[in-house]
């Protein structure tokens, strides 16, 4: 750059679009009366042992910085989790990083592996954030795109075809936000394969690992062979209902967790210590109140899914997260003007598939993370909007 | 795989404070009676109303996502800080709060440089700044102040290193690692440096609150409204609240970095810990009197310990204004009198692993701030631990 004011922000970060989902929840705030399927974050309250857990560590004064790398009681913790739910081996002396969220953990594998224009292959539908956590460290997202008739599952001949020489990961996040799609032992394993042949890192995020109706979560750190080629990032935010308190973990080799926690030591210190403390004893004690909130999870997510299937809309069955992805396209509307007019009319906010990038156009993500008599709720007012629309032939 | 990492985590070393603080909990481990000076961090507890704050709010169910920027009431609640403590208007929207103030000046770097930029910063520095500025492809081009100017950097050499790709010029005022306050005629004479170069002034503020002998802070926004324009102010409730566990910081910056910042941090991190969010707010808005409190403390220790090190030896010490470090020249203990391990010990870093080893106190060397021949000692412990510091010290540096 020569020559003109410095007084400017760089120019990456003003072409860096604001999230969709943001946009939508603009349109939501400010609005009465409106149910809402939007936000990805679960109706519980963190359970209570969690909390006291916390307290008790304030009124004992431990409010000062952790270790770079999480405390490590926790990441021992973390360590037999893993171990015991999902067979995976990790060291919590060197193999564990605890972060600000996996947000943060993403942010870091990013710039621990990606030189400029590296490229990575991001499973899409997907969070709103992956494609531009790779953009900002230099990275290129190229995006392989999954779909309803596959049950948004990830294949590997879709991947062959995005391979190009500068590819050095595969990204993606199973149960799945969008879709609440779920890979099974047996879908993961071609990409494991496809990953060795081409010497791939594979950058997975499990945060959804335990809200699974059907089967076992699959680590795939656990797939032979991928241990020393995963990074295995999972959190606090879903399952145990802490979103606000702003913790997860990256688990894989010594030499690149060493490298992310180099930067996340000069880019955000520790996590925070109040955090460490509830996520301690939600690893110790709360099994159940996480399992019970799964529970009510899987029953709202049959009265959903039933019921956007009684009033007309096609709904691939979702076996994990909290997130039901209808298609919208036998209406005739797009999914921006399906999710905007269903806000206007009827007070339902849904948001938009193509948030989540463009291989979820014609689709909605309704979110089952509340109340059932909100899910009545929309259900009544979605049948109503629907009946209004002129039929499509 | 492919532990094949990027160039710039390849290039990023981790810093010795990191390095010595292991080594002094492992001999601690071993039950080695090792005294830490080496730490950045209040030794008090977080007061005892924000921990209730705290309680409140995760008695509230206040445990969800917030927006990404922060809770509106503590944006709010920052640009009214602002606004009484600087004098100038401020709207809540030139605030965003982040992961402690290290993260909020991560945030600053990443919205402002591009490859190949260049920033200018003085040592000694906080061993953060160059690394957060490497990270973004961007260069520090280094002023050296010394103990002998009291660490006020020399306005044409400052204005020597400006070119064509200095984005900004940073100030860390009350510094990390001196203790340095910047001179009011020094911060206006740097002001129109940027202007100059029409840069922006990054400054991190965060020990504002830590000031002896009834100093004033005096913060570049403070210089007028032009040069306002071109600050970008980083602070947090770390050091201000005794909260650096709870991961709370900020920026007040121009409307359009902060909305950069926010989409920024929208999509990097989301927001700072809600619970955190909460307590930092009764950090701001109540009694403001355990900061006085602390501040106090500080001044007493500052005022044994600078006399203390002023008498050992070959010890170089001026009176730091601010802050809780002492940042003493020692080089004239680095003449290789002084034999460890079998080895003279000729530079900062190897006095420093000497002195842990044999003197059992941890400090951190001045190389590490980028100013050879220093030593850095926090004096944020009791006071029975610094007078017990000091003696190892001394025994260290002259014997007997
Ligand atoms: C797939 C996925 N990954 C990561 C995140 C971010 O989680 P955290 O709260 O741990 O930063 C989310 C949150 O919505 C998510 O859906
Ligand atoms: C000069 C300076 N700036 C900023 C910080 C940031 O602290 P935190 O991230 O805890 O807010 C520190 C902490 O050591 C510091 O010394």
């Amino acid at each position: 750059m020569s020559g003109g004011s410095r007084i400017r922000v760089a120019s990456h970060i003003a072409a860096l679009p604001p999230s969709g989902i943001r946009r939508f929840f603009d349109l939501v705030s400010g609005m009465e009366d409106v149910v809402s399927l939007g936000v990805g974050e679960p109706d519980f309250s963190t359970p209570w042992r969690i909390s006291d857990a916390a307290i008790e560590a304030l009124q004992r004064g431990y409010t000062s910085y952790t270790s770079n790398l999480g405390m490590l009681p926790l990441r021992s913790a973390i360590a037999d989790y893993l171990r015991t739910e999902f067979g995976v081996e990790y060291n919590p002396e060197t193999e564990i990083l605890v972060t600000n969220g996996v947000s943060e953990g993403l942010d870091l594998a990013a710039r621990a592996l990606l030189e400029p224009g590296d490229e990575v292959l991001v499973a899409e539908p997907c969070y709103v954030s992956y494609k531009a956590t790779v953009s900002l460290a230099g990275g290129v997202p190229v995006v392989v795109e999954t779909r309803a008739e596959e049950e948004f599952r990830l294949r590997p001949e879709a991947l062959e075809a995005a391979l190009t020489d500068r590819t050095r990961a595969v990204l993606l996040g199973y149960p799945n936000n969008p879709t609440g799609a779920i890979m099974t032992r047996e879908d993961l394993l071609p990409v494991a394969e496809f990953a060795a042949r081409h010497g791939l890192a594979v950058l997975s995020d499990e945060i959804y690992a335990h809200l699974r109706y059907e089967g076992q979560h699959t680590c795939f750190a656990s797939l032979p062979g991928m241990r020393g080629q995963t990074l295995l990032f999972n959190g606090f935010s879903k399952a145990y209902a802490m979103t606000g308190w702003r913790l997860g973990y990256v688990c894989g080799p010594e030499e690149i967790i060493g490298a992310m926690n180099r930067i996340h030591s000069y880019t955000a210190l520790c996590a925070s210590i109040l955090a460490q403390f509830g996520a301690i004893e939600a690893l110790h004690h709360c099994q159940h109140e996480r399992d019970e909130m799964i529970d009510a999870y899987n029953q709202r997510r049959r009265f959903l899914v039933n019921g956007l299937r009684a009033i007309g809309l096609e709904c691939f069955e979702p076996l994990g997260a909290f997130y039901a992805f209808p298609s919208i396209k036998s209406t005739g509307l797009d999914d921006e003007e399906f999710a905007e007019a269903l806000l206007e009319e009827e007070k339902v906010a849904v948001i938009p598939g193509r948030a989540f990038g463009e291989s979820g156009k014609g689709h909605v993500r309704c979110c089952y993370a509340t109340s059932m008599s909100d899910l009545r709720t929309a259900l009544e007012r979605m049948a109503a909007f629907l009946d209004r629309l002129p039929r499509q032939v | 795989m492919p532990a094949r990492l990027s160039g710039r985590a390849k290039d990023l070393k981790s810093s010795a404070t990191v390095r010595l603080e292991n080594l002094a909990k492992e001999m601690q481990r071993q039950g080695l009676d090792v005294l830490s000076f080496a730490l950045g961090e209040p030794d008090f507890s977080t007061p005892p109303h924000i921990c209730e704050a705290a309680c409140k709010a995760i008695a509230e169910g206040k445990t969800t996502y917030t927006p990404a920027a922060g809770i509106p009431e503590l944006r709010e609640a920052i640009a009214r800080t602002v606004e009484r403590d600087y004098g100038y208007s401020c709207a809540p929207e030139q605030v965003v709060v982040s992961n402690g103030g290290k993260h909020a000046l991560m945030n600053v770097w990443e919205s402002i440089l591009e490859p190949g930029d260049e920033v200018i910063i003085f040592a000694p520095y906080w061993v953060t700044y160059p690394a957060q500025i490497g990270l973004c492809g961007a260069k520090p081009r280094v002023v050296r102040t010394t103990i002998d100017n009291d660490f006020q950097p020399d306005l044409d050499e400052v204005r020597a290193l400006v070119s064509e790709r200095t984005a900004a010029i940073l100030i860390n005022s009350p510094s990390n690692p001196s203790g340095a306050v910047l001179e009011r005629s020094i911060i206006e004479g740097l002001a129109e440096i940027a202007a100059e170069a029409d840069c922006w002034i990054v400054s991190d503020e965060i020990y504002r609150h830590i000031l002896f002998d009834g100093r004033q802070h005096f913060s570049p926004t403070m210089v007028g409204d032009e040069v306002r324009e071109r600050v970008l102010l980083v602070d947090g409730a770390s050091k201000a609240y005794s909260m650096t566990g709870w991961r709370i910081g900020w920026t007040v910056t121009p409307l359009e970095v902060a909305k950069a910042i926010n989409r920024l941090q929208s999509q990097q991190a989301s927001n700072p810990s809600s619970i955190s969010q909460w307590a930092a707010l009764a950090g701001l808005e109540g009694p403001q009197d355990c900061v006085r409190k602390m501040c106090a403390e500080f001044e007493r220790r500052r005022d044994y310990i600078i006399p203390a090190l002023a008498d050992i030896p070959g010890v170089k010490i001026g009176k730091p204004a601010g802050a809780f470090y002492a940042f003493p020249e020692v080089s004239a203990h680095l003449d290789g009198h002084i034999v460890h391990k079998g080895k003279a010990v000729t530079n900062d870093d190897q006095l420093t692993t000497y002195l842990l080893e044999d003197a059992l106190i941890s400090t951190v060397p001045g190389s590490e701030f980028g100013l050879d021949g220093y030593i850095r000692l926090s004096f944020a412990t009791s006071m029975d631990k610094i007078q017990e510091g000091v003696r190892r010290l001394r025994r260290g540096l002259v014997g007997g």
